[in-house]
């Protein structure tokens, strides 16, 4: 379903025979078999694979930080590059990136700077209060935690009031129980707003908490092997549904884990 | 090679034991030069200091003059480097002809080059500025090259995720990122444009501190040499300390060194690195030709490149000028090399010496570091007078050129071996031997090799000034011939053999480095 802009939800996602090759000869990796995918606006989906099966590869071709070996990805009506142009989109990177020399303040304001946005500071230190990190404004990126860092890149990304958020691992370092309170607040914060979000995690109890749909891939090349609907309302507690869902996908991942390697230390 | 800026913070007990060190090395400079008392060969400190106040007024005002040029070379040099560094980031294509024509420029001899430049710009402060600005760029522009490329990836995927390209990048990104790279190459250029602007004065200036060290060294006045020789010094040493004391003020949490490996995308294919050489080949011809055609320079000192093809090749008495030449060649070659190769021996094995012996280490560390600021190539003529005019005086001073930044740069790529590694092999009681070759040595080598690439023009300036002023022999000696009989044929073939000589040498170790990295720490390869 694709919506027009300037309608207040988020815009779908279409992938049409995407696919990605790294290399050419013997280097040659796939990273991402001929894909077809059709995302709806305004939803959360999540998609969740083996490590290095081309979780990462997918979102960066629909962020179009990565050209496409074949295929194209659009977003409502426009490219990705339109789609960045216009700052419609927002990536939370895997590593949090913040830039080392800039405060806490100065990298979630940076993102309305690099939009060629006006600047909200008010904006900025609401942001700050939510993902939980008052009173560390005006530190820098190397006094903080891992997960305090990641914390910081989702501000970053909401400073822009995007249509789109991309989130790669958004949770990775965050400790446990923070991370139990973020999957319950932060995505109130885009669902509410009709924000599309695509997000890639490992954590299949986050995926079933936190998506409207997740999306399992096999090990290299990536290809969809199941689509799982959670039909739940948020926010989602612990109960006999989430349970079964999170069972079902974990069955899926199981089915098409990698085979183990031989056996081959003598004991 | 990147060296840290300077060492932030360091306890009250270091100051103290370097204090201690200097003090000690004072003494035995002031015992050594009374034990050698009637040699004419050192002066100590306290007859410097006495030569000093005697001298002071015609001391104070050479030195403003030098500091002058210094200072004027030192701020274009730096702007250029800058400005070159920041167009072969935005524009990838001509990254790679910008690196090869700055490294050209840097290894035009500039004890050759100084005589041209006095004819071009007659009297006044324009070669010395010239040879300044030239002596430092390139510790800048170096630098900076793996400064501006020393952040993750993600970083400008997130600019690119807004939409923005290579200028914001740049301005948000790399900029910053490239800071302390700036610096460390600020700070080395500091003592590098103080060189420039004596040599500058070598070849006939009428004021400044290079006339005084000629006019010293030529009527033996050993107290003058010497008392030179510490003006020189201390004003490097007080720029470089300076610069960084001044770095230290704007920026009290400095951003780390970020030594980000880059893939060595750019797969070297033969046919492309054939077509760069004659492209920077032809720009280079171009670029020399017009530039004197447009400054309407005489033929008879501005020779054109068709000049030296001529002088050299099919003139009638060609074969008798290249004869005469590379016998000159040969001559300063058979002591710059192994005067080279000792320097960086030297160097490696003193670093490898007092990383086995910390406490060694932490009292030679902050002199070396300080001497490291002094402009080398001054004291040749004090070696020269303390080792004589036959080979031992310019192979030593070669050695000495080329042994203090290997040392440093050495010991930094020692130290600098992750932590993390030095746990793992503490964690198996490893022997210090285990742990030098296994890690430390490997983490040092791009060090080493990035500080023996830089070391090439300077070996060969310090063996051509050693040449040039004292022994007369050598290719250093046929420029200071033909500099003063106006054979401007035989003066320009001198630069552009030197020069040449220069980029080859600079291409083979580069080459060398690139094996052997490839095979030792592949991810070690930044350019």
């Amino acid at each position: 379903m694709l919506v027009e802009r300037g309608s207040d939800i988020g815009p779908g996602i279409t992938c049409e025979g995407l696919s990605r090759i790294f290399g050419t000869g013997a280097a040659r990796i796939d990273a991402l078999a001929p894909t077809d995918l059709q995302l709806d606006g305004g939803r959360t989906t999540a998609f969740v694979g083996p490590s290095g099966c081309g979780k990462s590869t997918l979102l960066r071709l629909i962020a179009g930080l990565d050209p496409p070996s074949a295929g194209r990805v659009r977003i409502g009506a426009e490219t990705p590059l339109e789609m960045r142009r216009r700052a419609g989109l927002s990536v939370a990177f895997q590593d949090a990136a913040l830039l080392p020399w800039r405060s806490v303040r100065g990298n979630i304001a940076l993102a309305r700077k690099l939009a060629r946005m006006t600047p909200d500071p008010a904006k900025v230190d609401d942001l700050i209060a939510t993902v939980g990190l008052a009173g560390f404004e005006d530190r820098r990126p190397a006094d903080l935690s891992g997960g305090m860092r990641q914390r910081a890149a989702i501000a970053r990304c909401l400073a822009t009031d995007p249509q789109l958020l991309l989130l790669d691992e958004p949770f990775g370092a965050v400790d446990e129980l923070t991370r139990a309170r973020l999957n319950q607040e932060l995505p109130a914060l885009w669902q509410a707003r009709g924000v599309t979000a695509v997000m890639i995690t490992h954590s299949i109890s986050e995926a079933v908490r936190i998506a409207d749909r997740v999306v399992v891939l096999s090990p290299r090349p990536a290809r969809v092997v199941a689509d799982i609907a959670v039909p739940l309302p948020h926010p989602r507690e612990k109960g006999p549904a989430l349970d079964a869902l999170i069972e079902e996908v974990g069955a899926a991942l199981a089915r098409h884990a990698p085979a183990p390697p031989p056996a081959r230390i003598a004991s | 090679m990147i060296l840290s800026p300077a060492r932030w913070r360091r306890p009250r007990t270091d100051w103290l034991r370097s204090i201690a060190t200097a003090l000690v090395a004072l003494i035995a400079w002031e015992a050594l030069a009374r034990a050698l008392a009637g040699t004419y060969l050192i002066a100590g400190p306290l007859e410097i200091a006495s030569y000093l106040s005697d001298h002071a007024g015609l001391i104070l005002r050479a030195t403003g003059w030098t500091a002058l040029a210094a200072a004027g070379g030192y701020v274009i040099g730096n702007l250029t480097a800058i400005a070159l560094a920041a167009v072969a980031i935005l524009i990838p294509g001509a990254a790679r002809l910008i690196s090869s024509l700055a490294l050209i420029v840097f290894c035009l001899p500039l004890v050759a080059t100084g005589p041209i430049l006095r004819v071009l710009w007659g009297p006044g402060l324009g070669p010395q500025v010239t040879l300044a600005a030239l002596a430092v760029y390139f510790t800048t522009f170096l630098p900076l090259q793996v400064g501006l490329r020393a952040a993750p990836p993600n970083w400008f995927d997130l600019v690119r995720s807004y939409g923005r390209g290579g200028w914001t990048a740049l301005v948000e990104v790399r900029a910053m990122a490239a800071l302390p790279y700036l610096i460390a190459g600020l700070q080395i250029a500091a003592p590098a444009a103080f060189l420039g602007a004596l040599v500058g004065e070598f070849t006939g200036a009428e004021r400044g501190m290079g006339v005084l060290t000629i006019r010293a060294m030529r009527s033996l006045d050993v107290a003058g040499t010497w008392s030179l020789a510490t003006i020189a010094a201390a004003v490097s040493m007080l720029a470089h300390a300076g610069i960084g004391w001044l770095w230290r003020r704007l920026d009290d949490a400095p951003p780390p060194l970020i030594l980000a490996s880059l893939p060595d995308a750019r797969t070297d294919r033969r046919w492309a690195t054939r077509l760069n050489l004659i492209l920077v080949v032809l720009v280079v011809i171009a670029l020399w030709w017009l530039s004197m055609e447009f400054a309407g320079l005489n033929r008879f000192f501005a020779k054109r490149p068709d000049d030296i093809w001529a002088f050299l090749v099919t003139a009638s008495g060609a074969a008798d000028h290249r004869t005469t030449l590379f016998a000159a060649l040969g001559q300063t070659l058979s002591l710059a090399l192994p005067g080279y190769a000792l320097g960086l021996a030297l160097g490696l094995g003193l670093a490898i010496a007092l990383l086995m012996l910390p406490a060694l280490a932490r009292a030679i560390m902050p002199l070396a570091v300080a001497l490291r600021a002094i402009p080398i190539v001054i004291t040749a003529p004090l070696v020269v007078v303390a080792m004589g005019r036959g080979a031992t005086g310019t192979i030593t001073i070669t050695a000495v050129m080329t042994f203090f930044p290997t040392f440093i740069a050495c010991y930094q790529g020692l130290k600098r071996t992750p932590a993390a590694l030095i746990d793992l092999f503490e964690s198996y009681a490893a022997t210090r031997w285990e742990r030098l070759t296994l890690v430390q040595f490997p983490a040092m080598l791009p060090a080493f090799f990035s500080a023996a690439r830089m070391a090439v023009p300077a070996a060969i300036l310090a063996t051509t000034t050693a040449e040039w002023l004292a022994t007369g022999h050598g290719i250093g000696g046929l420029m200071a011939l033909t500099a003063s009989t106006s054979d401007y044929g035989m003066l320009w073939s001198s630069v552009v053999l030197l020069a040449l000589v220069a980029v080859a040498a600079y291409a083979a170790i580069e080459r060398i480095e690139r094996a052997v990295l490839r095979r030792y720490g592949a991810e070690q390869l930044v350019r």
